[in-house]
């Protein structure tokens, strides 16, 4: 068995390699392919979306700005393997839109790393365990960048990290195939927290 | 000075990620699907939003102050929804009719000689508006719900679609 057989199949289980796929099909005439790929795609774009701080009803209307935008660009997007990533970078770029809009009273609070939005405050949290509550200890505790990287990367997997993190305006190496430091600085806080055990 | 070397987690940002990072991701993608949710029905709402027909229309923009209005959970109240598009203003009243039914009265400016259809996920009806540019759907099912408007007899003209909202 040949290694390209091996890429093949480990492409086909990540998420961007799914939504590749999905896309094609729709460019080929699925209509029904664009259905399965919002399906797809919605948990992942709505963490990006939210990260950026939009109410939850913005973030529809980013949201759907962003799907209406792929269709009229269906065509021009040249490698259908990169949708997800050309998803991302729009669905942001959209949020950052409007979130300035927004934001007119409180221009500051889009550049302050330190503060942790109202939405994502831990008061407002209902925590299912207590392994949940550990961590957003720890999540709430880091640099917002690397709280938006994780938190979208989150819902891809592991071979998408590199680039979805390039699509979120990281810079190379901020995550896989090394752990890069926003991972690392949460592992170490994480293993110095007795409260916490690894799964 | 701290240089890079410096920090603790510097030496663990280089090494490859292990089982207990996957585990560690996914614990925070289960976290965040907690915290903050996907609204239910959104994908639905997507999807609809690119059914065929929506793509080729003009599209209106609920206004922000009556958007939240439209994804409030208050269903027995009166309510009035406006969209703004290039060529057109709809406003429309709604107002509960006997159980589980509604009444919408609208009006769209310039409104004369229009077709408005109400499309709900299994379901279309379509209205005149009158001189005024007024029209009325007396009997409609809650649900989510859209308006597709369009010149009579004028198959060229691209025609005006809200965005869907709950009623």
């Amino acid at each position: 068995m040949g290694r390209a057989m091996v890429n093949a199949e480990a492409e086909h289980s990540t998420l961007a390699c799914r939504a590749g796929h999905a896309f094609s099909s729709f460019r080929d005439g699925d209509s029904a392919a664009m259905a399965d790929l919002v399906a797809m795609l919605t948990p992942i774009l709505w963490h990006t979306v939210r990260a950026q701080r939009l109410d939850a009803a913005s973030a529809e209307d980013v949201l759907q700005t962003t799907w209406l935008a792929l269709v009229k660009s269906a065509d021009k997007i040249a490698d259908p393997r990169s949708v997800l990533q050309w998803l991302i970078v729009t669905a942001r770029r959209e949020a950052w839109r409007v979130s300035r809009g927004q934001a007119r009273q409180t221009p500051q609070e889009l550049f302050d790393d330190d503060i942790v939005s109202t939405e994502e405050s831990p008061e407002n949290l209902v925590l299912r365990s207590d392994t949940d509550q550990v961590l957003w200890a720890h999540i709430a505790a880091l640099p917002d960048r690397c709280r938006e990287l994780l938190r979208v990367i989150a819902f891809s997997d592991r071979p998408d990290y590199a680039q979805l993190a390039r699509s979120l305006g990281m810079p190379v190496g901020s995550i896989g195939p090394t752990r890069g430091r926003c991972l690392a600085k949460l592992r170490l806080s994480l293993t110095t927290d007795a409260r916490w055990e690894p799964r | 000075m701290t240089t890079p070397e410096s920090e603790p987690w510097n030496a663990l940002a280089a090494e490859p990620m292990d089982s207990v990072d996957g585990a560690v991701m996914a614990q925070i993608a289960t976290l965040y699907t907690a915290i903050d949710p996907v609204p239910a029905d959104l994908v639905e709402r997507l999807q609809f939003a690119l059914t065929l027909d929506a793509l080729n229309a003009e599209l209106a923009e609920l206004q922000q102050l009556d958007a939240m209005a439209a994804r409030g959970v208050d269903a027995d109240q009166t309510k009035t929804l406006t969209f703004t598009s290039e060529s057109l203003t709809t406003m429309v009243t709604i107002t509960p009719a006997g159980p589980d039914r509604l009444r919408i009265d609208g009006w769209c400016a310039p409104g004369s000689g229009l077709v408005v259809e109400l499309r709900q996920v299994n379901s279309s009806v379509e209205v005149d508006t009158d001189s005024d540019g007024r029209f009325v759907f007396a009997d409609v099912a809650h649900g989510l719900t859209r308006f597709v408007i369009r010149v009579a007899q004028s198959a060229g003209r691209t025609p005006v679609i809200t965005p869907a909202v709950e009623l």
